[in-house]
């Protein structure tokens, strides 16, 4: 049958063929990331197994992942952050497990975005969902899922067309969704704007914004597209009540353990700020929720340096503009004293 | 651990290299595969090796005495223990939930209220494959119909060959133990189309099943709504294709990774989408399972042996059976059910017609058969009666007015994928893959090689879980 042939034939044209296909997706500008997968979360779960003292740690949604730098953070904290703010998420099912799972007693830093602390308590919504299956990930992981983040890291960070995230992005470059972006037709509806990638991540899940998001105005507008795409079908109404309650049963606990708790309302922009200050007036929500918790609250609003801020699609800091806001912020907690297991006092 | 992951990959090339290496004898090298099992079994879940171990104890324990025992109520003794432990942990872990929801409806419905929580249990992966495996070695034991395995080694590792361990082909003892007792060493060639066979199956898992049709198949059958006859269909026959892909991906791979290390197993797909008639599908879908039934089930059961009504019960029996094989839920019992039917109205019709079969009945004959297949499929996929209904409605009546959730690029789409899978059944229906390779030019090979490779690469998958490590 000539398999040998085959086979020599086989691996040269396969390896040639996968060359090819990396060099084709470089020169139309794609880099090797990080994806910001359940593994690299799980992680970061881990650390609170056996925290440190040093360590202060972040939940909320994307806003303060990206908001806030985690190298500048450490740098002129000295202490050690964990990021447990994940996108599309509440921060009510990370703060029931630090609390019921495990023994951390440092500094938890809130990021309050109205649209998802608010909305619900509901397991199954999204919002709630979201962050409990990559709390759920880190407690469910075999051996095999932890050895094969392992090794897909390198895969990552050398090859461009290299896709390892559990959500795809409309930019991703495998099959499937090469694929996908081929329809044209609306059978089925008006097919949703793409939504493109924007994140560029680290192992230790320190995100910032792409420079393309930053520089290309037009890549920057795909995304507020989906944005407005995303959130103008019926969203259902918060659940202001339920919320508030939840949080402030949890805080009570945390504190009680001897926690600390600080609130970050991260800066928003254009259309978002809009239709968060129209469905999320802060004397009803934020405002209500600093009274009634008692704890150290900072809103971009107030501080004069925050109201000028690159926010490219609106939601999110530029890469600049976030070292700006993690060293503007630190100073402020600085000076307030809020953040009491600070190195660098 | 998965075929289409990393870390299979690393392992592989791991325990190959320890294989070929010179440094074990054959014995070194069975218990080197043997301890390649347990890792690769427990990296998804440690504790639930013990299952393996105490299934392989038992099945050891159990053989070894039926190899000497000539009394017969302790024969029957050893072999209800195998079949105790077994099926018990199969009632457990697989049934344990179905069966105490249905105790509480049944309680309900006779007037007593009664509620309980669900226990929650973990599936052990591939249960009902190593059950069945180590099952049949005992059973042909105490029939007389194999010799006991000659070291618990050879039983051991016929058990949990990692291979074949969590979602088969079902390999009897006569075909596997008996390989263990020599020196298997693949020959270069050999090797070779071990491990094309592994790029086709990874091939049709990464890039048939989860890229091109799996998409359809979850937007069609998560819907709540009564569908368009069209994405009715499209789903439908999305997933058809999507199963085969997967297990017979699966399958594939395993056959090709065994051969790698010099050793047979046997096929357990056949072009089955080529079937002319359902006795024919049976006899090229899942193998080593409708032949497991045929073997320890529709035969003890009576088989034809008594008469036509007898045949029929236990035609019925065994397929109702073969259904809750696949999962604990009612919906998989009525895929059964459906199959059990079509099996005895085929029989009806045979005694009644008679048909010459040529090619051009032949393909509309297939393509009937195939059709039946596809409601079947339904069962099989819906969560819910409900949703198996609105489909069936929706596909029956050929409903315009439901709903449109594909895109018409979605349904071109999967049926380029699925005629393109019924077509290539068609033609291979009477040949064999390696048919086919050894009257290719090497060349040619090795380009089709190639594409697979590439495509395999470029879809990259997201580790998604082959449909059948839930059986």
């Amino acid at each position: 049958m000539g398999l040998k042939k085959s086979f020599v034939l086989a691996a040269i044209l396969g390896l040639i063929a996968v060359a090819g296909w990396e060099m084709y997706w470089r020169g139309q500008g794609l880099e090797p990331n990080i994806d910001d997968t359940d593994n690299l979360s799980a992680l970061q779960r881990a650390k609170l197994q056996n925290p440190k003292e040093d360590n202060v740690v972040f939940i909320g949604s994307s806003r303060i992942l990206f908001d806030i730098q985690l190298d500048l953070w450490k740098e002129q904290t000295g202490t050690e952050a964990v990021m447990l703010a994940f996108q599309g998420a509440s921060p009510l099912p990370v703060l029931r497990d630090i609390v019921d799972n495990t023994e951390f007693n440092g500094t938890i830093i809130v990021g309050v975005t109205p649209p998802l602390f608010f909305s619900t308590t509901f397991e199954k919504a999204p919002p709630i969902s979201r962050a409990q299956e990559r709390l759920d990930h880190f407690y469910d992981q075999t051996y095999a899922q932890r050895i094969n983040h392992y090794l897909s890291i390198p895969l990552q960070k050398n090859l461009a067309f290299i896709t390892v995230a559990d959500e795809s992005w409309d930019s991703d470059v495998d099959l499937g969704t090469l694929l996908w972006n081929q329809v044209q037709d609306e059978r089925a509806g008006p097919k949703p704007a793409p939504f493109n990638q924007f994140e560029d991540v680290s192992l230790d899940r320190n995100v910032q914004m792409t420079a393309k998001a930053t520089n290309d105005t037009a890549y920057a507008n795909t995304i507020k597209l989906a944005w407005q795409d995303l959130l103008s079908g019926d969203m259902p109404p918060p659940d202001k009540k339920s919320t508030t309650e939840f949080f402030l049963e949890y805080a009570k606990k945390f504190e009680e353990k001897g926690g600390n708790l600080i609130l970050v309302r991260c800066p928003s922009d254009g259309w978002f700020k809009e239709i968060e200050a129209m469905g999320f007036p802060r004397a009803e929500y934020w405002d209500s929720l600093v009274i009634r918790s008692k704890l150290p609250a900072y809103h971009y609003d107030d501080y004069e340096q925050f109201r000028d801020l690159n926010l490219p699609e609106w939601s999110h800091l530029s890469k600049e503009d976030a070292d700006f806001f993690t060293t503007e912020i630190i100073k402020i907690f600085k000076k307030d004293g809020v953040l009491t297991n600070s190195k660098t006092e | 651990m998965l075929f289409n992951s990393l870390s299979f990959v690393v392992f592989l090339v791991i325990v190959l290299a320890l294989y070929y290496s010179k440094i074990f004898n054959w014995t070194n090298k069975k218990r080197l595969l043997l301890f390649a099992s347990y890792i690769f079994y427990g990296l998804w879940n440690p504790p639930l090796v013990i299952l393996l171990w105490i299934s392989t104890v038992v099945d050891w324990t159990a053989g070894k005495k039926l190899a000497v025992v000539e009394d017969k109520s302790k024969r029957k003794l050893w072999l209800l223990l195998s079949m105790l432990v077994n099926l018990g942990f199969l009632a457990f872990f697989k049934y344990g939930d179905f069966l105490l929801e249905n105790f509480t409806a049944l309680m309900n419905a006779v007037g007593v209220e009664y509620t309980a929580r669900p226990m929650d249990i973990i599936l052990p992966m591939g249960i009902s494959f190593y059950t069945f495996q180590t099952m049949s070695y005992t059973i042909d034991m105490y029939y007389k119909r194999i010799e006991p395995a000659r070291t618990f080694l050879d039983f051991a590792l016929y058990v949990t060959f990692f291979p074949q361990l969590v979602a088969g082909p079902i390999v009897r003892a006569k075909e596997l133990i008996t390989q263990f007792y020599s020196e298997k060493r693949a020959t270069a060639n050999q090797f070779l189309w071990g491990l094309f066979l592994l790029t086709m199956g990874l091939f049709q898992k990464v890039v048939l099943a989860d890229t091109l049709l799996s998409g359809a198949a979850d937007e069609v059958f998560g819907s709540k709504e009564i569908l368009h006859g069209l994405d009715a269909w499209t789903g439908t026959l999305a997933f058809s294709g999507q199963i085969f892909f997967d297990f017979a991906g699966y399958s594939t791979c395993a056959i090709g990774i065994a051969l790698m290390l010099g050793i047979h197993l046997p096929d357990n797909f056949r072009y089955p989408y080529a079937a002319i008639g359902f006795s024919d599908l049976w006899r090229r879908w899942h193998i080593s399972l409708s032949s497991w039934l045929r073997d320890y089930l529709y035969i003890p059961l009576g088989g034809n042996r008594h008469g036509i009504t007898r045949m029929y019960v236990a035609l019925m029996l065994t397929m109702l059976l073969g259904g809750l094989w696949h999962g604990a839920a009612w919906t998989f019992v009525v895929w059964g059910a459906l199959h059990g039917i079509y099996l005895v109205v085929e029989r009806l019709l045979k005694g009644l017609i008679k048909l010459k079969i040529k090619a051009w009945n032949g393909i509309i004959l297939a393509l009937l058969t195939y059709t039946f297949v596809n409601i079947t499929w339904v069962f099989f996929r819906a969560r819910e009666f409900s949703t198996a209904k609105n489909m069936i409605w929706s596909m029956f009546f050929l409903n315009n007015e439901g709903e449109k959730v594909l895109y018409t690029f979605e349904i071109v789409k999967v049926f380029i994928v699925i005629t393109g899978l019924f077509l290539c059944h068609w033609v291979m229906r009477n040949t064999s893959m390696k048919e086919v390779a050894q009257k290719t030019n090497p060349w040619i090979f090795g380009i089709f090689w190639a594409v697979l490779f590439f495509l395999i690469v470029i879809s990259q998958g997201s580790g998604e879980q082959f449909i059948y490590f839930q059986f």
